[in-house]
């Protein structure tokens, strides 16, 4: 097991150094810069502008410099960024992790609008999940024990509905509802973590969906369990339906929800977009689409490594999750 | 069971939509949009547009960035309230030489820092520098360009002496052709204290050189006067003797090529010494500069010859360059070789550029560099700050000086590039200091705390000289960019005011019937079509006028609600001396070409029968419809298109026009649509064909800035178009010091661009946007630009804003 997880873990390095290779290649050859906007400047403003920034070196020192700067080089003697992890080998001073700074926002690390608008989509994206899963899978467990009746139908009548809402709609509905008629909840804006009246519409919004889909797939899953034979020996053996239900049905069950659950977490860490935009929250999905509107190169690169290890991370415990779910399953 | 399932949740969302509608009817009703009451703390929420790029105003390019700087910094000039004209902040008063080249500043004794230091001239002196410093890499520094020596100092130019330790003068320079163009008058009268510095500002301009050896070559080989100065003379030979002995007796590659190139003769009666005379002399200048002509560059000649590290690069550079050069032209050969045209292969021989090696410079400052003790070289002197023309001539006075006299210079001073930034901070945080921990500002507020993408909170300065004036505590500025989620805050009652353009078009009808908050007013800005206008078909200037008459403005205006339509270039209703100039020069006009005052007022305007006989003019058939109409029969329609970046707005008004084109003129325009950034370069470059869309807000309160977009080959109105007539008359005007004569001379030049129809203009953009009654002091100006000092909260009810269309004539 320790193996296998080394093993993946040592592949997410060169994993993500070639999804950021080629992010970068993408991001230079569109046409388009960081500093082109409606107004024309003359040459010798671009050309100010492109030796500042470094644009007039020759594209393959360019690469390696960034190749060095995501991952570590040796720091030039002139160079006081902070940024980073930095350190020492005798007189050596080295430098890692530092995305550089921001094109389009002038004085702004990468690495600090990650710091800073990761924790708003980490927030909202793990509420969401939570809320998704409780009442994900509390309705789809209730279904397949119900399954067939009323109460069957209408949670997946509802979760139907779920799935086929864009979040651009239910979004604003909820807004008109809770924010314009009956002013119980701001309709925008982010007031930390802890401001929980502006979490609630944005949490309600974008859990919906993956609600919806865990229900579903609790409800296909607990099915095929419940007419499994370990299940029928359990309530041979006299145990309570309770029992039954939590300690061994549920455990098969979940296995689709937990593969679900690495990618719809990583989906959900990257922000959300949609959501993000309608209540404006200073997260990073809103950041990352702006960065690649902006042809910010360093930030779309910061957020695209970012998002490339959070993805594999995912997947290795979603992996590692089975393992432990599951006892027939062995890495070995 | 199923069906009663369905119909309960059908009901139960008959009922969410009930409760939607009788939302929507309940604030229909109420006088206010939304929520309306002052907000507890005397704060204002203010939406300002996408996240600032910067907090640094020179940095900053755009509007939502200038609003952010109109509260933290300021500058000689302030924007009025209601007319964005300037008005003295920290400048009380200044005064203008009758030349309208010198502009002397009387600064406030009080001003001081957020820090608390005093502001003086010198600050001014150290922003203005810094502004134009080519490591700021400043996106606004061209606006300041006519500040003498400021284009030079921003784009590393030198400056050139003589070998009499004199510079050389531009006019001495000048082609024939732009002799007297922009050149200040010698004379200028001096106003304000006589300094060394301002001896070496109004003395003749000096010449300035590119900064890149390349470049300058070439700037020196397509200017005779120019190459004169380059060329070798007999006072050019220091020591004659060490030159031929170097010649004669040197292994290296050059002084063999030297030794077989020049006069022996020459060579031999300069070794001896007392025979090389002048005539002498001369004779081994005529051959070096005969050299020069050919070109003496060739890496072989050098081998084993010490060169400077500059000459090594310019060498590689050199050899770079050359083999590109060689590269194209065997393409360009290869091309002739396939075409039959005679005209089609003479054009192309015309691409063949010159091989750079022959240029005249390089090879003199190759020879410069070997032959250092012997020939002079020429004294290049890189333009420094400390030369562009600013300066203190004490604490409280500061002196500008322009390259050219430009009367509207002071409207262009309000702008966010004009305004101070902090010596002490720049210099010990770098770029750094813009943080919040570090920054110094000198407004009427100061940050608080800076979120990106949420929040920048700024609050007054008690260090401010017009604190007194300030009324609000603090100003909340939300960086969004979503209509409808700022609509929604405003209606929450979680916002104040929003930034114009806001109130997306299917919101107008509803929201223009809040009297008292909706404001539209004209802005200083205008949408319109870009013509290609030298690529056939549409370089038929018949062709580009019917197009323009076939397209009914008055039902893109009605279907966008906001706008008013526009037939010439210059946004109506924004600078009303200029029309009334323009009125003067279009009624000159009109008798001149004997139309009646009808058909002057419908010369260009919708007219669909007009716009066909136009077609038929420029040779095309045209078969007759009803009302006018047509059907143009052989029309290209593919070589055009229209070309717009992506946006639903844009794509609804292309879909308008392509179908009032098909209509009048049954010609079906294909549509294009482009991401933003991929589309700029496009437009920009004139790739497209046919049209494209673009508009324009102005940076300044001056038609100028309009005008200025066919000036010169830069382009910026993407048309491909340049007419040196136009920038003659434009230049002209700005040299006239009598506004109303300057006006005049604009206007026709506006006559003479609109003549030729290389754009199509819509529609002059109107601010359309939405404030609170009680939030004071903010007018719908034509840049939706606040001086934040004057605004407030007003609290008591009665005297909150009513009738919001006559806002500017109220008080």
């Amino acid at each position: 097991m320790l193996r296998f997880i080394l093993k993946r873990l040592l592949i997410i390095i060169p994993m993500a150094l070639i999804v950021v290779s080629v992010t970068w290649a993408l991001v230079r050859f569109a046409p388009g810069t960081f500093y082109s906007s409606e107004k024309q400047l003359p040459a010798a403003v671009e050309a100010n502008i492109r030796k500042k920034y470094g644009l007039d070196k020759p594209l393959i020192e360019q690469y390696l410099m960034m190749m060095g700067n995501i991952t570590c080089r040796t720091k030039a003697a002139d160079e006081t960024t902070t940024t980073g992890l930095q350190f020492s080998i005798g007189s050596a001073n080295f430098k890692c992790f530092d995305f550089g700074d921001s094109l389009k926002y002038e004085g702004q690390s990468v690495n600090e609008i990650l710091w800073r608008t990761v924790p708003v989509s980490a927030t909202l994206g793990i509420l969401a999940y939570l809320l998704a899963l409780a009442i994900g899978i509390t309705a789809g467990t209730i279904a397949a024990l119900r399954q067939n009746t009323a109460i069957d139908y209408s949670s997946m009548a509802i979760s139907m509905l779920g799935i086929s809402m864009p979040n651009f709609v239910l979004g604003p509905i909820l807004v008109l509802i809770f924010s314009l008629y009956l002013y119980w909840f701001p309709p925008a804006r982010w007031d930390g973590v802890l401001g929980v009246s502006n979490l609630v519409l944005p949490v309600l919004t974008l859990s919906a969906v993956y609600a919806a889909y865990i229900a579903r797939l609790t409800r296909a899953g607990m099915l095929e369990v419940l007419r499994s034979d370990y299940i029928r020996t359990a309530r041979a053996k006299g145990l309570s339906e309770w029992h039954v239900v939590t300690r061994h049905a549920l455990r098969g069950g979940l296995m689709p929800v937990i593969s679900f659950t690495g990618p719809a977490l990583a989906q959900l860490l990257a922000g959300t977009v949609v959501v993000e935009k309608i209540f404006a929250l200073p997260g990073m999905g809103n950041v990352f689409i702006q960065s690649i509107f902006n042809r910010d190169e360093p930030l779309t690169l910061g957020v695209v490594a970012f998002l490339s290890i959070i993805t594999l991370l995912f997947n290795l415990l979603v992996d590692i999750g089975y393992a432990f779910l599951d006892p027939r399953i062995r890495y070995d | 069971m199923r069906g009663s399932i369905i119909f309960k949740i059908q009901l139960a969302a008959l009922i969410l939509l009930s409760l939607v509608l009788a939302g929507c009817m309940t604030s229909a009703k109420s006088r206010y949009f939304g929520k309306t009451s002052p907000p507890n703390a005397n704060v204002l929420r203010y939406i300002s547009g996408s996240e600032p790029e910067s907090l640094d105003p020179q940095i900053g390019t755009g509007q939502p960035e200038a609003r952010v700087y109109m509260a933290l910094y300021e500058g000689l000039v302030e924007y009025d309230p209601k007319t964005m004209e300037p008005r003295p902040e920290l400048a009380t008063n200044w005064e203008i030489s009758p030349d309208a080249v010198e502009y002397l500043f009387h600064l406030r004794k009080d001003a001081k820092w957020s820090n608390g230091d005093p502001i003086t001239a010198n600050d001014f002196v150290f922003s203005f520098r810094r502004g134009f410093a080519p490591e700021t890499a400043s996106r606004n520094a061209n606006l300041g360009y006519y500040i003498k020596y400021a284009e030079p100092y921003n784009n590393h130019s030198v400056f050139m002496k003589g070998p009499d330790g004199n510079f050389y003068i531009a006019k001495d320079f000048a082609p024939e052709a732009e002799n007297g163009a922009a050149v200040a008058p010698d004379k200028a009268t001096p106003i304000g204290t006589e300094t060394e510095t301002s001896k070496m500002l109004r003395a003749p301009a000096k010449l300035t050189l590119n900064g890149d050896t390349f470049k300058r070559a070439r700037e020196i080989q397509g200017n005779e006067k120019l190459k004169g100065v380059f060329k070798f003379n007999a006072r050019d030979f220091k020591n004659p003797i060490a030159f031929t002995g170097k010649v004669i007796n040197g292994k290296d590659g050059l002084s063999q090529f030297l030794r077989e190139n020049l006069s022996k003769e020459a060579l031999e009666h300069c070794i001896q010494g007392a025979s090389c005379d002048d005539a002498h002399k001369q004779v081994l200048a005529d051959g070096l500069n005969k050299l020069m002509e050919s070109g003496i560059y060739d890496e072989q000649r050098f081998a084993g010859v010490t060169l400077s590290k500059d000459s090594q690069t310019l060498l590689a550079n050199l050899a770079k360059e050359n083999k590109k050069r060689a590269d194209e032209a065997k393409a360009i050969d290869d091309d002739i070789a396939q075409t039959d045209d005679a005209a089609k292969k003479e054009e192309k021989a015309k691409l063949k550029k010159k091989q750079i090696a022959n240029l005249f410079y390089l090879n003199r400052f190759l020879l410069e560099d070997v032959f250092k003790d012997d020939l002079a070289a020429a004294d290049l002197i890189t333009v420094e700050a400390k030369d562009i023309g600013v300066e203190a001539i004490d604490d409280y006075t500061l002196r500008i000086t322009l390259t050219q006299p430009a009367p509207y210079f002071m409207s262009l001073l309000p702008h966010q590039f004009f305004r101070l930034v902090p010596q002490k901070a720049i210099e010990k945080f770098g770029k750094n200091w813009v943080r919040p921990e570090n920054i110094v500002t000198c407004g009427p507020f100061k940050v608080k705390t800076h979120r990106p993408y949420d929040t920048l909170e700024v609050v007054r300065d008690p260090n401010y000289w017009d604190a007194a004036t300030v009324k609000l505590d603090e100003i909340d500025f939300y960086p969004l960019e979503e209509n409808t989620t700022m609509l929604n805050l405003y209606k929450s009652g979680s916002v104040d005011a929003l930034y114009n353009h806001t109130v997306p078009a299917s919101w107008v009808a509803e929201v223009s019937r809040y009297t008292d908050e909706y404001l539209k007013h004209p802005e200083v800005a205008m949408e319109y079509y870009s013509i290609a206008s030298k690529k056939p078909p549409m370089d038929n200037v018949y062709v580009r006028k019917a197009f323009s008459r076939a397209v009914d403005r008055e039902a893109i205006a009605k279907f966008r609600g906001t706008v008013t339509p526009l037939l010439d270039f210059t946004p109506e209703g924004i600078f009303p001396a200029y029309e009334e100039a323009r009125k003067k020069i279009y009624e000159e006009a009109r008798v001149k070409r004997g139309m009646s005052p009808e058909e002057w007022t419908h010369r260009n305007d919708f007219n669909p029968e007009k716009a066909c006989a136009l077609m038929a003019e420029a040779g095309y058939k045209v078969t007759k419809g009803e009302g006018g109409r047509c059907t143009v029969e052989n029309f290209p329609v593919e070589k055009i298109n229209i070309t717009y970046n992506t946006l639903e707005s844009n794509r609804q008004i292309a879909e308008m026009i392509q179908s009032q084109w098909k209509q009048n003129l049954g010609i079906t325009v294909p549509l294009k649509n482009m991401e933003w950034k991929t589309f700029l370069p496009y437009r920009s470059g004139v790739q497209y064909e046919g049209f494209t869309r673009n508009a324009w807000s102005g940076d300044y309160m001056d038609p100028f800035t309009f005008l200025n977009l066919f000036y010169s080959e830069q382009n910026d109105g993407a048309t491909g178009w340049h007419d040196q007539k136009y920038d003659d008359m434009l230049d002209n005007a700005n040299k006239t010091l009598d506004p109303q004569k300057r006006f005049e001379l604009l206007a026709q030049a506006e006559l003479y661009v609109m003549d030729q129809q290389i754009v199509i203009p819509l529609q002059t953009q109107s601010t359309n946007w939405i404030k609170k009654p009680y939030v004071k002091g903010m007018y719908p100006n034509p840049g939706t630009l606040f001086p934040w000092k004057f605004v407030y909260i007003e609290r008591d009810t009665a005297k909150w804003d009513q009738d919001v269309a006559n806002i500017m004539k109220a008080e």
